[in-house]
């Protein structure tokens, strides 16, 4: 029973454990602009050790060094892409969220307008086939008998 | 005819995705190339494990073809794949460690060099040493040039210095004769 009521214990901290953020650092920034573009920056980088967190949530010694790098870097004044920059060219893109855009992700962005594009066409197609179906002597039949109910 | 053609449209769409998606089921999230391949090895001025005066830099990869296996004794997947490391090294392959501690917090920094030093010959004497000597990444900053991830990550550098693989996870016969033995085998020669 002891058992159960731990495990049951051990399963509400891991469901609702990692809604507290991680981020425990002291960091101190020149300028609260620095401090929020730091906090921009932890959030859109992604933690390359555990997969669906960013490094500011994370708690991974991966994502701590990320944090302490990435704060460096800003105190020595680089500006946010070049944060990104030095990022990607250790971990790969993989590392932002942000995908870029190249002949194999460009589809990411394409699909839904070609479907869009097609689906229009595919109706635009079959109103014009139906269109012709019903002329002025169909429509003067219905008229009549219209006028014959009344 | 035409209609059944048009039928087929959605079916053949339906089963192309399908197969994307099914396919994604056996990829690996974790398997992305690093991107510091075919680039020559990261600057760094560090010292030996052992022997903390010595100092080492980039330039010790040139003229010899090194695995660079990234290591600690915290981890536990390591101390699994020294044995097979050791087994490499007697066949002559030329093994390197980057050490680095998960206990050394750069800001506060309270474990001695000792001690790790100790935890190190311990570990080597229980399952065997396979290197040629360790470098000592102290505040991790070699670790974080070269995309290291975790432990035990291992890179091949050719004797150019450059890095010609890189990769995440032990080293067992497996993925030894997969992934290293060709290129390994092909770079010796050159």
């Amino acid at each position: 029973m002891n058992r159960l009521i731990n495990t049951f214990f051990i399963l509400i901290l891991v469901c609702f454990g990692n809604s507290v953020s991680a981020t425990e650092d002291n960091f101190q920034f020149d300028s609260p602009q620095q401090n929020a573009l730091f906090l921009e920056l932890t959030k859109e980088l992604r933690c390359p050790k555990c997969q669906n967190q960013n490094i500011a949530d994370s708690d991974a010694m991966i994502a701590v060094d990320l944090r302490r790098k990435v704060y460096e870097l800003l105190q020595k004044g680089y500006d946010r892409d070049q944060v990104i920059d030095f990022m990607k060219q250790r971990y790969g893109d993989f590392v932002y969220y942000q995908p870029p855009v190249n002949p194999m992700t460009i589809w990411l962005w394409l699909l839904p307008i070609l479907f869009i594009v097609v689906a229009l066409a595919g109706i635009v197609m079959t109103r014009k086939r139906q269109a012709p179906e019903i002329d002025n002597e169909q429509l003067a039949k219905a008229q009549a008998i219209l006028e014959r109910d009344e | 005819m035409k209609k059944i053609a048009l039928y087929l449209i959605p079916l053949g769409l339906f089963l192309g995705l399908s197969i994307f998606l099914f396919q994604g089921l056996f990829s690996d999230p974790r398997d992305h190339q690093s991107s510091l391949l075919e680039k020559p090895m990261p600057e760094f001025v560090l010292p030996d494990l052992m022997d903390i005066e010595k100092t080492y830099t980039e330039e010790v990869f040139l003229g010899k073809v090194t695995l660079l296996n990234v290591w600690g004794v915290w981890c536990i997947t390591c101390a699994i794949e020294l044995p097979y490391l050791k087994q490499l090294q007697d066949e002559g392959k030329h093994i390197v460690g980057l050490y680095y501690d998960q206990d050394i917090d750069p800001d506060f920094g309270i474990k001695t060099v000792e001690r790790v030093q100790q935890e190190v010959t311990d570990k080597l004497s229980q399952l065997g040493n396979p290197y040629a000597y360790n470098i000592f990444d102290v505040k991790r900053d070699l670790s974080l040039d070269l995309g290291v991830t975790g432990a035990p990550e291992t890179y091949l550098i050719d004797q150019q210095g450059k890095i010609r693989l890189h990769h995440i996870g032990d080293i067992n016969p497996r993925v030894w004769n997969n992934k290293f033995a060709t290129l390994y085998d092909e770079l010796v020669v050159q």
